[in-house]
């Protein structure tokens, strides 16, 4: 790995810590019923070139931590083939979290674009 | 690279054996729960390119140690600061939401270590008797992972009363598997005999917590209610051979006094009693 692929992987990292939180509270917004760590990983395509440039395994902590936080909530049910699944919902707080978040995002975004496209010209 | 699902895992348990045992347990529940479910229904040829997706077990081990460092255990957790006097320390402890929590499990405690005690007695007896019979062995089995659900549950009581971190997800075990690996999965594990042991363990401790409790709480309202019953309602708390002893009135301040010491004193009890009993039950029930 040269010195370039480091640096790209570590930017990637640091923007990730925060993006991961944001995305699957977005996913299970918008989802009408719980979903478990494998159909969200499969949802938001992380793991592939062009989802999240993040590995699936990395989204469970995520998920715990966010459950710590009462944003999302958690129970567990038995399957037939595989181990027990932990399905995850959101919370009230959670959406509530999730729509202030949603607006610091569209706002960074915007931010990050126009200083960018500023420095272009 | 792992070939097998066990081997990622044994991979990712060796990384992480100097991690809280508890999170060791929750990073391999998730794998096992994500790898699984990846491949069901899925040619086996696929199991390289779903590890790779899952990320190695170096990135799972790293990803898991940053997450925790973040987030600290329960509900009850302290956030008193240290560097205060000692008086201030004795009576903050009204603010101190761990110290609640541990009332509160002292008091529980005596209804769940009744119920767990009758349960794994009910439990072995059944079991044992039953055994010659043919079916005695799987009841037996049935019985014992109920022991395992039991330990879990007290986890759970455990973790947001006394703030101490406990695993959140059952033992997993394999359903690909012939009876006999079950049965040994069961019967050989430590989880299942220091569950039991534990649960057996809760009934006598549950029974002191709950008197110790409640005896100094009764102690030291008793000792506020003296003068407030004396005073208003003109009854005496004392009685010596049959005559009624009314205590002086410069006494109320220093009896109201030593109600309150009690009171606090008991706070302090509860939760020294209550990391105590953390440290038992990480002991029992956090095992590999």
């Amino acid at each position: 790995m040269d010195e370039n692929e480091v640096a790209i992987k570590k930017f990637q990292k640091e923007l990730n810590s925060g993006i991961a939180s944001l995305v699957l509270l977005g996913v299970l917004a918008n989802s009408k019923e719980p979903l478990y760590g494998y159909q969200i990983a499969r949802q938001i395509g992380a793991g592939k070139v062009e989802g999240l440039s993040m590995k699936q395994g990395a989204l469970y902590p995520v998920l715990r931590s966010l459950e710590k936080s009462n944003l999302l909530e958690s129970y567990v049910e038995p399957s037939v083939s595989a181990p027990p699944r932990r399905y995850y919902r959101i919370t009230l707080t959670g959406s509530e979290a999730f729509k202030q978040w949603r607006t610091t995002w569209e706002q960074t975004r915007d931010f990050v674009d126009a200083t960018l496209k500023g420095m272009e010209q | 690279m792992s070939q097998t699902i066990e081997e990622y895992l044994a991979t990712l348990k060796e990384l992480m054996k100097n991690c809280d045992a508890a999170i060791q347990r929750d990073a391999l529940a998730d794998a096992e729960e994500h790898l699984r479910s990846a491949m069901e229904g899925e040619d086996p040829s696929r199991l390289e390119t779903v590890m790779e997706e899952y990320g190695s077990p170096e990135e799972i081990a790293a990803a898991y140690e940053i997450m925790e460092e973040k987030t600290t255990p329960g509900i009850a957790s302290s956030r008193l600061k240290k560097d205060r006097n000692w008086l201030a320390r004795f009576f903050g402890i009204y603010a101190d939401s761990r110290a609640w929590g541990a009332v509160l499990y002292m008091l529980i405690s005596i209804v769940t270590g009744t119920v767990y005690f009758s349960w794994a007695v009910t439990g072995i007896s059944l079991s044992v008797s039953m055994i010659i019979m043919i079916f005695g062995i799987p009841l037996a089995a049935l019985i014992f992972v109920s022991f395992r659900g039991l330990a879990l549950l007290e986890g759970r009581i455990v973790e947001a009363l006394l703030g101490v971190r406990m695993p959140r997800r059952p033992v997993f075990t394999r359903k690909d598997v012939t009876w006999q690996q079950k049965l040994k999965s069961i019967f050989g594990s430590k989880v299942t005999w220091f569950s039991l042991l534990y649960l057996l363990l809760d009934f006598p401790l549950g029974i002191l917590y709950f008197c110790l409790t409640v005896t100094f709480f009764a102690l030291g309202l008793g000792l506020i209610a003296i003068p407030v019953v004396q005073y208003f309602f003109h009854i005496p708390m004392i009685d010596w051979n049959g005559h009624a002893v009314y205590l002086a009135t410069w006494t109320y301040l220093l009896i109201l006094l030593a109600g309150f010491l009690v009171l606090t004193a008991n706070m302090h009890l509860a939760k020294g009693l209550g990391w105590l009993q953390g440290k038992l039950a990480r002991g029992l029930l956090v095992v590999d």
